[in-house]
């Protein structure tokens, strides 16, 4: 649940923060590790050294060990409590310490044998931790007598922590510093990336308040396509708010007509049948005003957000229903559609226009109605023709007024080709009328695709 | 002829029956949709029509049941708004025929006369078996073109007969078809009506207009001209 309510931002935040961390994390454990085992590896070797160095200088004679010289190489041994120390022991006793562990300690007790190293770590007292080497050495002398040596060499362990510590130390100062760094360098980053969103919502909160009218167009590539989508829904929910307010309004306007009408009869006239014939002849007027308007404020319209129809399942829908009502007429439909016709239109648009235009030539033609449909330069053309009387030359504009609302048309067409024609103009298509080789009407309708 | 009206608004309810009425037709309304189908169940009707937005059980809810039940009498529905969407799904739930409010009530009885005279058989528009003509319209019937004054229920019950001129009716289906659902019923009437009906159309006794098959019904033996 907090999950699902975290902002973006804080959710790719919160992710890189982590990644970071554990990364950083583990680099630190492992340099430290492997600054250890080097450190380690490189006292051993310093203790070793030592060894050598202790060996190549002392001196044996007859009876065993007779000399270590005073000046070693290493001055360390010399100072008292320097930290470095050596020791010499046969058995449990001291042959030879070093100046500098003169009185620190008794004889170490590791006794490893010939040639053998052993290293230990030595508990001095509170203070005082060594590591220790303790490497065994037989001298045998000309009699074959053989005598047995323990080289101990003991540094400090201070010496090494100290060092340890101070390279814990800087590697997380650079580590933290780093890790700071990339995490002020995320957010900003974030900051920057996000910011295209964070303009769309600004923007959107403008159109909310009313203050623009739709999204800017100049948004990352990413975002672009949401925010045409975004455009044009605004766009056709601009329109359909227009329709909606102008059918009203022509609603309005075109029912006072024959309410002016009705009124004028009623004043004007005292014959009974007059004024019942007048105001029959306007109510039939009103109805097919609200009938008119309703259908042009339902008209959907051309819309990208439309999922493709087939215009031949509502076609074949309709020419069912058509043969049912006109049972009596015995008409003969013919229908040829272009194989996989689909259109991206409002289903309930499609219905009107195409059930309009075919009742019209079930009404009007004597026996047959033919349909044909075909793609056309992207453009569907649909061609309904009938066998009826056709349409005289000069009624043909009379019919099909484009863009005139219906109170300023010829009477007596009905409202079912207004319709037609307006949701037409809606998908910005066209319609013609011609004579058809049935000799009836033909209607040619282009819509585009 | 029997309808039956489901509508809810009450005025146009009770406007239809009245009207209807006075065509001669006999006629039961349901205001709502589960009435309705009880009714259109119930009983035998010859034509129904059925607004499309009713409340508890809508128009097309209605149609697909009675359908479903094996009903077949004809269909006409009401719509309120024309819009092309609901009537080829009226049409698809099994109705005839559809009209759009408001209409003429001249529209609705011509639609409902052209149903039932589909229904059983008849193409053209005057139901004729020589020498008698019944026009559905103006409820005028001619016998050899000289007009025959019948009552009401006469009138229901020739036209009825007429409709299925050659078929063989019962008592009670010619009941079920002149009288309203909740009419005091008495089938001894029948044999009333059709004794005026055989004085009236035949007084010479010549043709033999009606005949009585025993402990089956009637039939009108007069052929269709269609």
């Amino acid at each position: 649940m907090l999950i699902k309510k975290l902002s973006l931002s804080n959710r790719l935040f919160f992710a890189v923060s982590l990644v970071l961390t554990a990364f950083l994390g583990l680099s630190a454990f492992s340099l430290n590790s492997a600054f250890q085992v080097s450190a380690d590896s490189a006292q051993h070797k310093r203790l070793k050294n030592y060894v050598f160095t202790l060996l190549s200088s002392a001196e044996f004679g007859d009876n065993g060990l007779t000399k270590i010289p005073e000046d070693l190489a290493e001055p360390d041994f010399s100072i008292p409590n320097s930290g470095l120390y050596a020791q010499i022991t046969s058995g449990r006793e001291i042959v030879w310490q070093s100046n500098s562990s003169l009185g620190l300690f008794i004889a170490l007790p590791d006794h490893p044998g010939p040639s053998n190293e052993h290293y230990s770590t030595v508990k001095l007292n509170e203070d005082v931790t060594l590591v220790n080497l303790a490497y065994g050495v037989v001298w045998e002398n000309e009699h074959g007598e053989m005598f047995h040596y323990t080289l101990n060499i003991s540094e400090d362990i201070n010496t090494i922590s100290q060092q340890k510590v101070g390279f814990q130390l800087s590697l997380w100062l650079w580590l933290g510093g780093t890790g700071l760094m990339l995490l002020i360098a995320q957010a900003l980053i974030l900051r920057w990336s996000l910011r295209p969103l964070h303009d769309v919502v600004v923007d959107l909160h403008a159109i909310e308040t009313g203050d623009n009218k739709r999204l800017s167009d100049d948004y990352p590539k990413e975002l672009n396509q949401l925010t045409k989508n975004i455009n044009t829904l605004l766009d056709h929910e601009q329109s359909r708010r227009e329709r909606y307010k102008n059918s009203l309004a022509d609603l309005a306007h075109s029912l006072k007509t024959p309410l002016a009408v009705i009124r004028g009869e009623l004043e004007g006239m005292t014959d009974n049948s007059a004024i019942q014939n007048a105001t029959y002849e306007q109510l039939n007027r009103v109805s097919e005003l609200v009938d008119y308007q309703l259908q042009r404020a339902a008209t959907e319209g051309q819309s990208s957000f439309q999922s493709p129809i087939s215009l031949g399942d509502i076609i074949h829908k309709i020419l069912n229903t058509l043969d049912k009502v006109y049972q009596h007429k015995h008409i003969q439909n013919q229908c040829e559609i272009d194989h996989n016709i689909f259109i991206h239109a409002d289903e309930g648009d499609m219905y009107e226009l195409i059930g309009n235009l075919l009742e019209n030539a079930y009404k009007y033609c004597s026996k047959t109605v033919v349909i044909f449909i075909q793609l056309h330069n992207d453009n569907i053309e649909i061609y309904i023709d009938d066998d009826g009387n056709g349409i005289p030359e000069h009624a043909k504009n009379d019919i099909i007024k484009r863009g005139k609302r219906i109170d300023s048309q010829v009477e007596g067409h009905g409202i079912g080709l207004s319709i037609v024609s307006d949701i037409i103009d809606a998908y910005q298509g066209d319609i013609r009328i011609e004579r058809s080789h049935l000799g009836g009407a033909r209607f040619i309708v282009t819509l585009p695709k | 002829m029997r309808i039956l009206v489901i509508e809810d608004e009450v005025h146009l309810r009770e406007q239809l029956t009245q009207q209807l009425k006075k065509q001669n037709l006999t006629v039961d309304a349901a205001p709502d949709g589960e009435e309705g189908l009880y009714l259109g169940l119930e009983y035998a009707y010859d034509v129904a029509i059925i607004d499309l937005g009713l409340p508890k059980l809508s128009g097309i809810e209605v149609i697909q049941q009675l359908r479903n039940a094996g009903k077949e009498f004809p269909i006409l529905i009401l719509t309120a708004r024309g819009r092309w969407q609901d009537k080829v799904e009226g049409l698809e739930a099994g109705a005839d025929d559809y009209l759009v409010k408001p209409f003429h009530i001249e529209e609705l009885t011509a639609r409902i006369n052209a149903l039932a005279r589909r229904a059983s058989g008849w193409s053209s528009s005057m139901l004729n078996c020589p020498p008698i003509t019944l026009n559905p319209t103006s409820q005028e019937i001619l016998n050899n073109g000289i007009n025959i004054e019948l009552t009401a229920y006469e009138y229901r019950l020739l036209h009825y007969m007429m409709l299925h001129a050659g078929e063989v009716l019962s008592k009670t289906e010619l009941t079920d078809h002149i009288y309203e659902q909740d009419h005091d019923r008495d089938s001894n009437v029948i044999e009333v009506f059709i004794k005026r009906l055989r004085d009236k159309l035949d007084p010479d006794k010549t043709l033999n207009v009606i005949e009585t098959l025993r402990g089956r019904g009637y039939r009108l033996t007069l052929a269709r001209v269609n």
